[in-house]
């Protein structure tokens, strides 16, 4: 059953509309991500969910009670602010068991429940230091332990992670996740990176400008976008205007590639997704596609090199493979790499393409 | 950290001493036996003597002192909730505009608030004595205190009550848990301000103090005029004393909380 159930929600500030028309389910024990760029609304839904704001339009509801308008007291809820939130005057220990306390809760119950919050986010031993002797990635633990500790059927973690540098921030990714499979309680992260959302998630939302534009495994929607935005939005892509010609065949720059969508009506401007690390470099003769070399940058891993086709569209490889600027190359990529996107397709109509030509899948 | 150069230290040696100057001249012919500040004779008590002796003295200090703590108290409570109120004014020329009212007060000439509070008290019917004193001691120490905590107020993030509430705080537990302790260091500055201008506030008082009740500033000035009397020098040694325990205590238990959030552990 779902644990907590969005319904046509709206909600806005005086004229503002910040979501239009939310719907979505979340099932326990799983770990999803919120994720869209700054001003979509995320953390708009975060706030409805935890009761610091209530929805003007739609319902929400929590283990199948409309909650609303229920305080955020009385929520069985609890939330890692971006800025932490953690009480200036009082120190570790009394941060955590701060919940535990107004739950006028025993003494040595408190003791027990908040080393064995502080042992699960590996912070053992630091009860009784002050918050100002505690570093960023250690504020932001005792802010994951004071939420914890509360055993909250579902977790919400605001941008929880945007303040840590690079390196801390992959840790706590990982351990975010390990903890999360660990207490198997419901987390929503929100954030806007995505590579974060990738790495984390069992689900993904992707919010734009207050309704979500897809739903899925990090897997699906990396694969398989629904829209220009959430192709765009997510990793890095080549997006070019492409006619469908038949099932399994699709026509760019006039040219045809066998593809593995169906479905679409023959004839249809589509656009086509092309991950750049599915592109490879070939010499003329093989490539499927004539480009020339416009630039290259070298960036560790990979040269991300920028080319034009004869027909001017500007595609971007990603290559282990060093190039020359100015060099007429080909390009190569297997059908499975075409991705057709319809215009204005939703999820639904989406789905149900699929499983027209796939069978029963995902 | 650089040396301070020789000018800087000559500079604030020269200002301190002509600030401190007069008052330890007073302090000086304080402990002078004769009763004139006309040339020092030989060290005694006697001024010391006479102003414990001195109940009508003694009983005014009491006055003045409760007077202070009372009108500092209730001040700082006015304030403070008159500082949370301002703060959730969402709209901006309004909130502005109550501000400059509060600002107003402060700038405005003690002499005219005192004559205007004269002219209150006697349109009210309320008889001049301890509670007109009290009544506008209280009204000119909660602008003073309104501006002292309201940048704690700003400073306070919203975040931190919302996750008061978020584990599972009522509106009372945030406010008296959250809220109140993070603006305490304001609370504490505006105590201590207001109670300093009660104490030595004489302009307002002068206007509203009836017969039969007066308050240090008034009464030591209202001794002046008949000639002065060694018995004051004594008695300001004494506030002197007095004011720098106070200092202390306010840098001991109001700068030290604050600064503990900086680098320094």
């Amino acid at each position: 059953m779902a644990i907590l159930k969005f319904e046509g929600v709206k909600k806005q500030f005086g004229d503002n509309v910040i979501l239009k028309d939310i719907n979505f389910e979340i099932e326990e024990g799983k770990f999803y991500t919120i994720l869209g760029p700054s001003g979509s609304g995320k953390t708009t839904i975060l706030r409805l969910i935890a009761g610091f704001d209530y929805p003007n339009g739609g319902s929400i509801y929590f283990a199948g009670k409309q909650i609303n308008q229920l305080p955020a007291n009385q929520r069985q809820v609890n939330t890692v602010f971006q800025d932490y939130a953690l009480f200036p005057n009082l120190n570790v220990f009394e941060n955590i068991a701060f919940g535990l306390r107004l739950k006028r809760m025993k003494k040595k119950e408190i003791q027990l429940r908040v080393q064995e919050a502080l042992a699960l986010v590996h912070l053992a031993g630091y009860a009784h230091r002050e918050l100002d002797e505690l570093s960023g990635g250690q504020k932001q633990r005792v802010a994951i332990a004071r939420a914890i500790v509360n055993r909250p059927k579902v977790l919400l973690l605001d941008e929880a992670l945007s303040a840590l540098d690079h390196k801390l921030r992959k840790e706590m990714q990982s351990e975010l996740r390990q903890l999360q499979r660990q207490l198997g309680i419901t987390f929503i992260f929100v954030t806007h990176d995505q590579e974060e959302a990738l790495a984390m998630s069992d689900q993904i939302m992707i919010i734009n400008e207050g309704l979500i534009e897809q739903s899925g495994s990090p897997v699906d929607i990396y694969d398989e976008p629904l829209n220009h935005f959430v192709a765009d939005f997510i990793g890095e892509s080549n997006i070019i205007p492409a006619t469908m010609v038949r099932d399994f065949a699709v026509a760019i720059n006039g040219k045809e590639f066998i593809c593995v969508d169906a479905g679409i009506t023959p004839g249809e401007q589509v656009e086509v997704v092309l991950r750049p690390e599915d592109l490879d470099i070939t010499t003329v003769e093989k490539g499927k596609l004539t480009a020339t070399v416009d630039s290259q940058l070298f960036r560790g891993v990979d040269y991300q090199i920028m080319v034009h086709d004869t027909d001017g569209h500007e595609w971007k490889i990603n290559s282990i493979h060093k190039t020359t600027v100015g060099k007429q190359i080909g390009i190569t990529f297997d059908p499975e790499d075409i991705h057709v996107m319809r215009k204005n397709e939703t999820q639904a109509e989406f789905d149900a393409r699929l499983e027209s030509y796939q069978g029963v899948e995902a | 950290m650089k040396k301070t150069s020789t000018l800087s230290k000559l500079y604030l040696t020269v200002i301190l001493l002509v600030m401190y100057l007069p008052i330890f001249y007073l302090i000086y012919y304080s402990f002078s036996s004769g009763d004139t500040m006309d040339g020092f004779r030989h060290f005694s008590w006697t001024h010391y003597q006479a102003l414990f002796a001195d109940t009508r003295m003694i009983s005014i200090v009491l006055n003045t002192i409760i007077i202070a703590l009372l009108a500092a108290t209730l001040a700082t409570a006015i304030g403070t909730s008159g500082a949370l109120l301002i703060e959730r004014i969402k709209r901006r020329t309004l909130r502005q505009n109550v501000l400059v009212l509060n600002n107003i007060l402060m700038v405005s000439p003690d002499v005219i608030i005192g004559a205007s509070f004269l002219i209150f008290f006697t349109f009210l019917g309320i008889k001049l004595g301890f509670w007109s004193v009290l009544l506008s001691h209280i009204a000119f120490c909660i602008p003073i205190v309104v501006l002292m905590v309201l940048p704690k107020v700003k400073e306070l993030p919203q975040s931190l009550t919302d996750a008061a509430y978020d584990l599972g705080a009522t509106r009372w537990q945030a406010f008296s848990q959250v809220t109140i302790p993070g603006i305490m260091d304001g609370i504490k500055a505006g105590f201590f301000m207001a109670l300093t201008y009660s104490l030595d506030d004489f302009a307002v008082t002068f206007f509203v103090t009836g017969n039969g009740f007066s308050t240090l500033s008034v009464e030591i000035y209202s001794r002046a005029r008949q000639g002065i009397d060694l018995e004051i020098n004594a008695l300001s040694t004494v506030m002197f004393l007095v004011s720098l325990l106070l200092v202390y205590v306010y840098y001991r238990f109001s700068v030290k909380p604050s600064s503990k959030g900086g680098v320094v552990k």
